[in-house]
């Protein structure tokens, strides 16, 4: 079965999934369990959105969060999502470099991906749970066909 | 080298005051002479003028006479120290705390430019020189980890890229919201709240906090077993630049408080930010081979919080303060 194309409805849908699950176990080792409790806390407690744009396809990923899992993920079209805590963008090709397992925390401190509207600090109070929920959402299969047409 | 003490021996002792002698030691070393001044006269050389700040010209030409060529240190005993007198244990740890110095360094040479563009004329003086500093000491760890470590790669990128496995995943807190806070003043360089929120995360957390503990810790190493010769000296000559970037930040944060002193509220919200983020660790890091315990690496960081907020007159209100006692040890900086 070939892989979802990115940003396609079905890849929101295998980001949803993966999302509610999190981090996987192999994920998981190698960081101290104070770690993980501090991303479990944060969240059950989320009740933020995000607006995840691809610069250059016009498209964006917006995820709802709310009673410690996602409520609410899909693909959405140029200037939807305007309405979420933070809306972040990021282009094509660093989108693929984070699929191909560049470094989510990398992706953060090297500004690939910017908040573009919303409160800075109160986005980083939950930066490590969104730098790992960076790295699921890079992790999920997805086909790139449309910078191989570019 | 410096006397051979114990690396936490001061740590217990607490501030001393330094002599006229020793200050003169300090601001007039050249390069070579820098081995033999003490880490800890040039910590507490750090906090010598905090109480009346020196002016941005008056640092300007500290710059000028204290700047240092990186590429005339010789890391050839580092090189035979690290790899045949050093334990595993002892470069394990080692590199386990340099490293987040390493990466530290570019991201405060990279996001500082953009902090330049509000500032007085002065100030932008010393914030060039400063720009050149870090620059300097990006190079200083690329031919430390090249030379002494044996990391090999094209360019410094890719030096970055081979040291990334060891720096902590807690890293992205200070140093990504250091990058976002750089980018908001990118966007309105005149937004004086924007600047005093970065101000407060670069000059008092990762410079005034971070990066002094970690000079700390592997310096005073480095003087107690009396190994990596150039490392100390470069780093030592680091950490006097850092002096000047610590007062001239600390001067900004006093200047803008004194001028609008509900500015106090920015710096109080990044702490709260800063503080919460600090108050989770990643990995365990095994600081016994080095001299320390995490216990003495904690209390070394709350001292150096403490002594600049209460230099410059910054109050903490209680629940701030109740979050300082939850910091977990993260050694960075830049």
């Amino acid at each position: 079965m070939s892989e979802p194309e990115f940003f396609s409805p079905e890849w929101a849908a295998a980001v949803r999934d993966a999302l509610a699950a999190g981090p996987t176990e192999q994920d998981r080792a190698g960081k101290l369990p104070m770690y993980w409790d501090f991303f479990e806390k944060v969240k059950a407690g989320y009740a933020a959105s995000w607006a995840l744009g691809c610069r250059g396809l016009g498209a964006t990923l917006y995820v709802q969060w709310g009673g410690g899992t996602v409520t609410d993920c899909r693909v959405t079209g140029p200037g939807d999502g305007a309405d979420a805590t933070y809306v972040l963008g990021m282009d094509y090709a660093d989108w693929q470099a984070l699929h191909d397992g560049y470094d989510p925390q990398r992706t953060v401190m090297y500004r690939k991906i910017l908040v573009e509207e919303g409160n800075i600090l109160e986005f980083f109070k939950g930066i490590y749970f969104f730098t790992e929920c960076l790295g699921v959402i890079g992790k999920v299969p997805a086909g790139f066909r449309a910078l191989a047409a570019g | 080298m410096a006397e051979r003490k114990s690396p936490t021996a001061v740590l217990h002792e607490g501030p001393r005051a330094l002599s006229d002698q020793q200050v003169r030691q300090i601001e007039g070393a050249n390069l070579e002479e820098v081995l033999d001044v003490d880490i800890d006269d040039v910590i507490e050389y750090v906090h010598k003028d905090m109480r009346s700040l020196p002016d941005y010209t008056t640092l300007y030409r500290k710059y000028l006479k204290q700047r240092w060529d990186v590429y005339d240190l010789d890391f050839s005993q580092d090189k035979v120290d690290w790899n045949e007198k050093m334990t595993e244990a002892e470069r394990n740890s080692f590199l386990a705390i340099a490293s987040g110095f390493h990466h530290g360094e570019r991201q405060v040479e990279i996001e500082l430019p953009v902090f330049m563009i509000g500032a007085g004329e002065e100030e932008k003086l010393h914030i060039s020189a400063q720009i050149e500093d870090e620059a300097r000491h990006t190079v200083f760890f690329d031919r430390f980890y090249r030379e002494v470590v044996g990391l090999q790669g094209a360019d410094i990128m890719a030096i970055l890229d081979a040291s990334f496995p060891w720096v902590s995943e807690t890293f992205v807190g200070p140093f990504g919201l250091l990058a976002y806070q750089a980018d908001e003043v990118r966007r309105n360089p005149y937004d004086e709240r924007a600047r005093v929120r970065y101000g407060t995360t670069y000059f008092l957390w990762i410079e005034g906090v971070l990066a002094l503990s970690v000079m700390k810790v592997t310096l005073s190493y480095a003087r107690w077993r009396g190994f990596l010769p150039a490392y100390y000296t470069g780093f030592t000559a680091t950490c006097r630049d850092e002096s000047r970037h610590v007062q001239g930040g600390m001067k900004y944060l006093q200047d803008a408080v004194r001028k609008d002193p509900s500015m106090i509220k920015e710096i109080h919200e990044t702490l709260r930010t800063i503080l919460i983020l600090a108050g989770v660790a990643s990995r365990e890091v095994i600081y016994e081979p080095l001299g320390w315990t995490q216990q003495e690496v904690r209390m070394l960081m709350f001292q150096q919080l403490g002594r600049k907020l209460n230099d410059v007159g910054i109050s903490l209100p209680p629940d701030l303060q109740a979050m300082v006692g939850s910091v977990q040890p993260v050694l960075a900086g830049g």
